[in-house]
């Protein structure tokens, strides 16, 4: 694998695809790619008109590239550090054309970097092949059924709710912006699975380069639509690069995804500070788009992606734990890039039922109002209202960056408390919550770091911890019925006794080190970073799941829950 | 069609419209009944769709009708309005604050809150002084400005919605329990120790939902409680007073001739802090005290018997 190239090849084409009709904008773009990098370009420009600011942008650019690549040694950077060498020589003596042209140059050439590609006939080919070679890497016994039939498994493993029907009226009507919470590498390829499966269109998306490092899904995703994120770039020019970009996307109508969260969730906890850069480029988007008279509207749709099993659980915890995830923030070499985690990891899914449930929340429009079927906007009394109004100062349409900014923060508060509601609970995350909150009553008065290292000595008969698993379920279920949180529906149905086998054996066999374990009659708490990684999903709740009548586990649902303010 | 609206014909709703109407603009003044306008340039309205004419709408009602009134309103609204509330009230233990409330009970997103050391008196008289406005866009700051600032009026602001919001509400709980302490006839040392321990409580629990604590050290904050303590007559101050008299709540209430926040307020933020881990025992202290558990020095000698630490 090493030896192959890790720039992203294309197919070559010889014929030029002209799209039908019906196909999603997205196959329109390698016609529309030049277009697309020169309105980039043009946006730059506009924003850096002085000499001045000029060189400042350009010396910022310079000096975080040549920092960049003095540290490296392959022959790319050479020629890159030559470049940029010389353009900071070069800079004083430039004439005020000289100077636009280089930063036209510099954009030009980041834009290019940024932007992707989108194949037709690498979709197609994704859509036939890989559910079932998807399947067949979960069940390998069955290879050849696996391959003819499609995906069928897959579907039951990874499931999607939400309304569903309305986003697909929705995407004829204006542009899509999918906010999915963010805690493995697999969220991408599930994500694009169920828009495939659900009849939705395929999304473009900024992906982290390190992605791309892999050569088969850096050829499939940069064929797909998938834009390139250098987080190693520092430049601030690369930085409005891909603002813009995002932003020209938006405008032109194309189907987009981001993760506000920025990079996956350490803690396992659902994201409550976003990272709303993309976000703002909606908005932006809309507020351009209407300025100019282009009345296409842009619907955000939060969705939650929860996993019984997360691919990457021991290495975001560990980090997390170790507060790394400031220097750490491109993990390289976890076990997404690790074939035969994938390989257990599938197969573990065999005693689940859903492995992965996509639940879409209610779309919005920018500005945090919901929409009809028919794409207008609600009041909260249910009138429908003009988004232009939003925008709009004294009778006209203005892009006004400062109101934009304040209007991405309420539209950030709107997609994380979609979140909370939008929360499908899996039965692994309510087992470790039940053991941790366990964990927490046996550990009195210590902090968080004294009690992981209560490793293995924490054991708790079975028969207790089935009854409290039975009145925490009861307690989840209530909060589904006021509307709080979804329960999988494993978790719904089955007896507790049963939930706790199931979730012992998913976890058994893929973490390296047992999560908890049977010892006679007992739960053993063996690794409490994982457990305390599971439970954290539902840690905002843990007041309303501990039991009203059990006072010691009220005191250890509050401990839960301040931890939240100071991990 | 006025550009500004006020809704709320109390005490301190009336002034903001003379303050409105004194820099020569015309503004609409709702109310449930029909009053005679105290200014030429006020339009008293009973109708809420008259004032969905203006730009700028001042929210000057007490917080527990704040939703009702604004879901009413709501029907009027589109995303062109500025709402503006200036309760000290937050809602429920979990301290939502009025602009959440505005935004998830109306279309209109650009809201903020006015607050700092404003009295109604002042207000409509003209004397000198300042406030300052709470919101993420400074479009209503700047509304603000042209509506009630002037010569008399400087009209600060800041993007810390919730910090002004927590700091205008423990300002109130404050003034309350500092009226309280000087009616039973503590002197200024009381003052004091109650002021900067009482902000520092309210800092904590404005940090816990958020805020910045630089907030607090403000306008929103100590600037308000100075003009509260130097006795700028306000009803939480008389409220306070009215209770240290031994009078019953209700009597309380009717002495300091306007609802009052800071009653409701003590046992929201003890709730709060007690869920959080949060040390807040003046608002504690006055909530037992509110609801008739234990007496004022009882309450007195449980904060003074705390251990004392560094500052």
């Amino acid at each position: 694998m090493k030896l192959l190239p890790t720039k992203p090849l294309r197919l070559p084409r010889f014929r030029t695809y002209v799209p039908a009709p019906t196909d999603p904008k997205v196959f329109w773009f390698n016609s529309e790619r030049d277009d697309i990098v020169a309105d980039v370009v043009r946006r730059i420009l506009e924003r850096h008109q002085g000499d001045e600011d000029i060189e400042l942008c350009l010396n910022d650019a310079a000096y975080a590239e040549i920092r960049r690549h003095e540290a490296r040694t392959d022959e790319g950077s050479k020629n890159r550090l030559e470049y940029w060498r010389g353009i900071v020589r070069r800079l004083s003596r430039m004439s005020s054309e000289g100077k636009q042209e280089t930063l036209r140059e510099c954009a030009t050439k980041m834009a290019y970097d940024v932007a992707g590609n989108f194949d037709p006939r690498v979709y197609k080919f994704a859509a036939k092949v890989v559910p079932g070679l998807l399947t067949a890497v979960m069940n390998p016994s069955s290879v050849l059924r696996s391959l003819l039939d499609s995906g069928a498994r897959l579907d039951e493993l990874v499931s999607a709710q939400g309304p569903i029907d309305k986003l697909r009226a929705l995407q004829r009507k204006g542009t899509i912006v999918l906010a999915p919470t963010h805690c493995s590498n697999l969220d991408s390829i599930a994500i694009a699975w169920v828009l495939l499966r659900e009849g939705l269109s395929p999304v473009v998306y900024g992906a982290g380069k390190n992605l791309f490092s892999n050569p088969i899904i850096s050829f499939f995703m940069h064929n797909l639509g998938a834009y390139r994120v250098d987080r190693r770039i520092k430049a601030m020019l690369y930085k409005d690069v891909l603002k813009s970009y995002s932003s020209v996307m938006i405008e032109r109508g194309y189907h987009s995804l981001f993760f506000p969260g920025g990079t996956r969730s350490r803690s396992g906890a659902i994201e409550k500070r976003l990272k709303l850069g993309l976000a703002g480029s909606g908005i932006d988007a809309f507020s351009r788009n209407h300025s100019r008279g282009i009345r296409r509207p842009v619907y955000f749709v939060p969705a939650t992606i929860n996993y019984a099993l997360v691919l990457e659980a021991e290495t975001l915890i560990d980090d997390h734990l170790k507060e790394a995830g400031r220097h750490r923030y491109i993990i390289e070499d976890d076990e997404f890039s690790q074939l035969e985690r994938w390989v257990s990891f599938f197969s573990r899914f065999r005693a689940l039922e859903s492995a992965c449930v996509i639940r879409f929340g209610e779309p919005m429009d920018p500005f945090g109002n919901r929409v009809d079927d028919e794409g207008r906007s609600l009041a909260p009394d249910g009138r429908t209202i003009d988004p232009m109004s939003y925008v709009t100062h004294r009778g006209h349409a203005v892009v006004d960056p400062a109101r934009d900014a304040a209007y991405t923060r309420e539209l950030g508060e709107s997609i994380a408390h979609s979140y909370g509601v939008e929360t499908v609970a899996m039965p692994t995350q309510l087992l470790a919550h039940v053991i941790f909150r366990r964990m927490v009553r046996a550990t009195p008065g210590l902090d968080l770091f004294a009690r992981l290292r209560h490793r293995g000595d924490i054991a708790i008969p079975i028969d207790e911890l089935a009854a409290d698993l039975g009145h925490t379920r009861d307690a989840l279920l209530s909060l589904e019925q006021r509307g709080r949180i979804h329960v999988d529906s494993l978790l719904r149905r089955e007896s507790p006794q049963r939930i706790l086998e199931r979730c012992l054996a998913t976890w058994d066999g893929y973490h390296l080190r047992p999560v908890a374990k049977v010892v006679s009659g007992s739960v053993l708490a063996e690794d409490p970073n994982l457990l305390l990684y599971y439970a954290n999903r539902l840690r905002g709740f843990a007041i309303e799941l501990a039991s009203a009548a059990n006072d010691a586990d009220r005191a250890a649902a509050r401990d839960i829950e301040v931890m939240e303010l100071r991990t | 069609m006025s550009r500004v609206a006020v809704l709320g014909g109390g005490g301190f709703g009336q002034a903001l419209a003379v303050a409105v109407a004194r820099t020569g603009k015309v503004v609409t003044l709702w109310s449930r009944q029909a009053r005679e306008p105290a200014h030429v340039n006020i339009l008293g309205t009973t109708r809420l769709s008259e004032v969905a004419d203006a730009e700028l709408i001042f929210v000057a009602a007490p917080s527990i009708h704040v939703d009702g009134l604004a879901r009413a309103l709501g029907q009027y609204l589109d995303g062109t309005h500025l709402l503006v509330h200036v309760s000290r009230g937050l809602l429920g233990d979990d301290l939502t604050t009025l602009t959440q409330r505005l935004r998830t009970a109306t279309p209109a997103r650009r809201v903020g809150v006015l607050a700092g050391p404003l009295v109604a008196r002042a207000l409509a008289e003209g004397e000198p002084g300042g406030a300052i406005v709470g919101s993420l866009f400074p479009e209503v700051t700047e509304a603000v400005r042209e509506a009630i600032g002037g010569p008399t009026m400087r009209i600060y602001g800041t993007a810390d919605v919730v910090g002004v919001e927590v700091a205008s509400a423990m300002v109130g709980l404050l003034a309350l329990v500092i009226g309280y302490a000087q009616g039973s006839g503590f002197g200024p040392a009381t003052t004091a120790i109650l002021a900067t321990r009482g902000m520092a409580e309210a800092t904590r629990v404005g940090v816990a939902c958020g805020a910045n604590e630089r907030t607090f050290f403000g306008l929103a904050g100590f600037g308000d409680l100075m003009a509260a303590v130097a006795g700028d007559g306000r009803p939480e101050s008389l409220f306070g007073r009215a209770l240290a008299d031994g009078l019953p709540l209700a009597d309380a209430a009717a002495r300091a001739g306007a609802f009052v926040e800071g009653a409701g307020i003590a046992a929201q933020i003890a709730a709060f802090a007690e869920r959080h881990a949060l040390e807040a025992p003046i608002a504690a202290g006055m909530a037992a005290l509110l609801s008739g558990k234990v007496s004022g020095s009882a309450v007195i000698a449980q904060l003074m018997s705390r251990p004392a630490r560094g500052e």
